[in-house]
């Protein structure tokens, strides 16, 4: 990450606690990104309406909403954050399911391995970033567009 | 007991209707070969019903267990990943002493690495156990997919290793697992039920050694079937036997040990793969059970689901 580019946010959801300081410690020992941990649905779309995230990784099964129900609407929320789900082995075919359904970037399975679910964050993030840049550009290539037009069109009226 | 048809799927009412039908023929039998019989029946019967309750117990067991091996998955997964996360964090402690405490004799230093070692050490230990119960509940989760009625490709080779992983308390120490894998495809099946089979055949093989010996697991291709043979180090199965051993309620075990299910399960299961099981070995030289399957089913077992 360039020193200009702000720390990448991640937002997990687990209704377990040992599951939500097991993920933050290793992210915060291993990486620089900001964590931020809920154990409620609710409280997760709440922070979500607030501000950006970058990253969100969410438990399937909870008493309050599903894993896919809770990513479909962040999804709403915010469209361009990548979604990763955090599934239980007899979850696995709901998983693969909700990869269409609320376009999810993939899904890491209980127990999870540290080094992999590290990877799968790292690329995801990367891919966030590598979009975000393509808007940039695009939004650069647009403007540049306008400023040739408005050019053409003074250089046009000067000539006639 | 010419009503014993009627009575044979619930297996509970027999004892009732039986006197009473052997009652009615008294006239014209001899009453002391009669009664005898009357108790050989009762006691058959007896006998029947005590295993299909231990039929009952073991498969509330199993859903229990299946039950535990799901609800220990969360907790264990929390602890997998901090052992690794406090041992990471410990290499980051012993790279940061070296660098603040250059001088390697000074006896601050030599502390820290002294507790420092302690830690990794006893981490690592933690590491191993952890990796143990990882395995038994991994194979307990696979074993019992309950998600997963439908004829899928499975490799055979990961149902046998989950399976060893769940009877290994069966073998510790006693018993040497000898694997001779050979090259085999996916195939299609019911990997749940296949792993009931080997499950079967290992727990067999395990009772079937008395005192320390070995099983040796074989899987080979053989045209367009797969073999996978489980040969035991025990007494062997006397010849006048062999032909009972997949019959429903058969058992040498003693009570409590066996149900005299297990061998015909796994029978019925190999069938509707459109296999078999066969037996080799005589007494004296221990048995060996080898399932063989299609490499490739036909389309018509394929929709014939169970």
């Amino acid at each position: 990450m360039n020193a200009d580019t702000p720390r990448p946010s991640l937002l997990i959801l687990d209704d377990e606690e040992i599951v939500l300081t097991s993920l933050r410690n290793l992210f915060r020992l291993q990486t620089e990104y900001e964590v931020i941990v809920h154990s409620s649905a609710q409280q997760a779309l709440e922070s979500a309406r607030m501000r950006p995230i970058d990253l969100v990784i969410s438990d399937y099964l909870m008493p309050d909403m599903d894993g896919i129900t809770f990513l479909g609407h962040f999804k709403e929320i915010q469209p361009q954050t990548i979604r990763v789900l955090l599934t239980g082995y007899a979850d696995k075919e709901n998983a693969i399911r909700a990869i269409n359904q609320v376009g999810l970037y993939q899904y890491i399975e209980k127990p999870w391995e540290n080094a992999a679910l590290l990877i799968v964050v790292k690329n995801g993030l990367e891919k966030r970033q590598l979009l975000r840049t393509l808007e940039e550009k695009i939004a650069e290539l647009a403007k540049v567009n306008t400023d040739l037009k408005s050019l053409q069109t003074a250089l046009i009226k000067a000539f006639l | 007991m010419q009503d014993d048809m009627d009575h044979q799927p619930g297996g509970r009412e027999p004892v009732t209707s039986g006197p009473g039908s052997e009652k009615e023929r008294t006239p014209s039998g001899d009453p002391g070969d009669l009664s005898g019989r009357l108790s050989e029946v009762e006691n058959l019967l007896r006998e029947s019903r005590a295993r299909l309750a231990r039929a009952e117990k073991m498969a509330e067991l199993g859903n229990l267990v299946t039950g535990i091996a799901h609800e220990m998955n969360t907790p264990l997964a929390s602890i997998s990943s901090t052992t690794d996360t406090i041992a990471l964090a410990l290499q980051k402690l012993t790279e940061l002493i070296a660098s603040e405490f250059p001088d390697e004799a000074s006896p601050a230093r030599r502390r820290l690495e002294d507790a420092l070692s302690i830690a990794g050490e006893s981490l690592r230990t933690s590491r191993l156990a952890c990796d143990r119960i990882l395995k038994l509940v991994g194979g307990l989760r696979a074993f019992a997919r309950h998600d997963e009625l439908r004829m899928q490709k499975a490799d055979i080779h990961e149902g046998i290793e989950n399976t060893l992983a769940i009877v290994a308390h069966e073998l510790k120490g006693r018993i040497r697992v000898v694997r001779e894998y050979g090259d085999l495809p996916e195939i299609e099946c019911f990997p749940d039920q296949l792993n009931q089979v080997f499950m079967n055949l290992l727990v067999n093989a395990a009772q079937a050694i008395e005192g320390p010996g070995e099983i040796r697991i074989r899987t080979w291709q053989d045209g367009d079937t797969i073999r996978i043979s489980v040969s035991d180090s025990g007494s062997g199965i006397p010849a006048d036997l062999t032909s009972k051993v997949f019959d429903s309620g058969f058992t040498t075990k003693k009570a409590g040990e066996g149900t005299g299910l297990g061998l015909s399960i796994s029978n019925k299961i190999v069938q509707a793969h459109g296999g078999r099981i066969e037996l080799e070995g005589g007494a004296g030289r221990g048995a060996t059970f080898t399932v063989v399957l299609p490499a490739r089913l036909t389309e018509e077992r394929k929709t014939n689901e169970r």
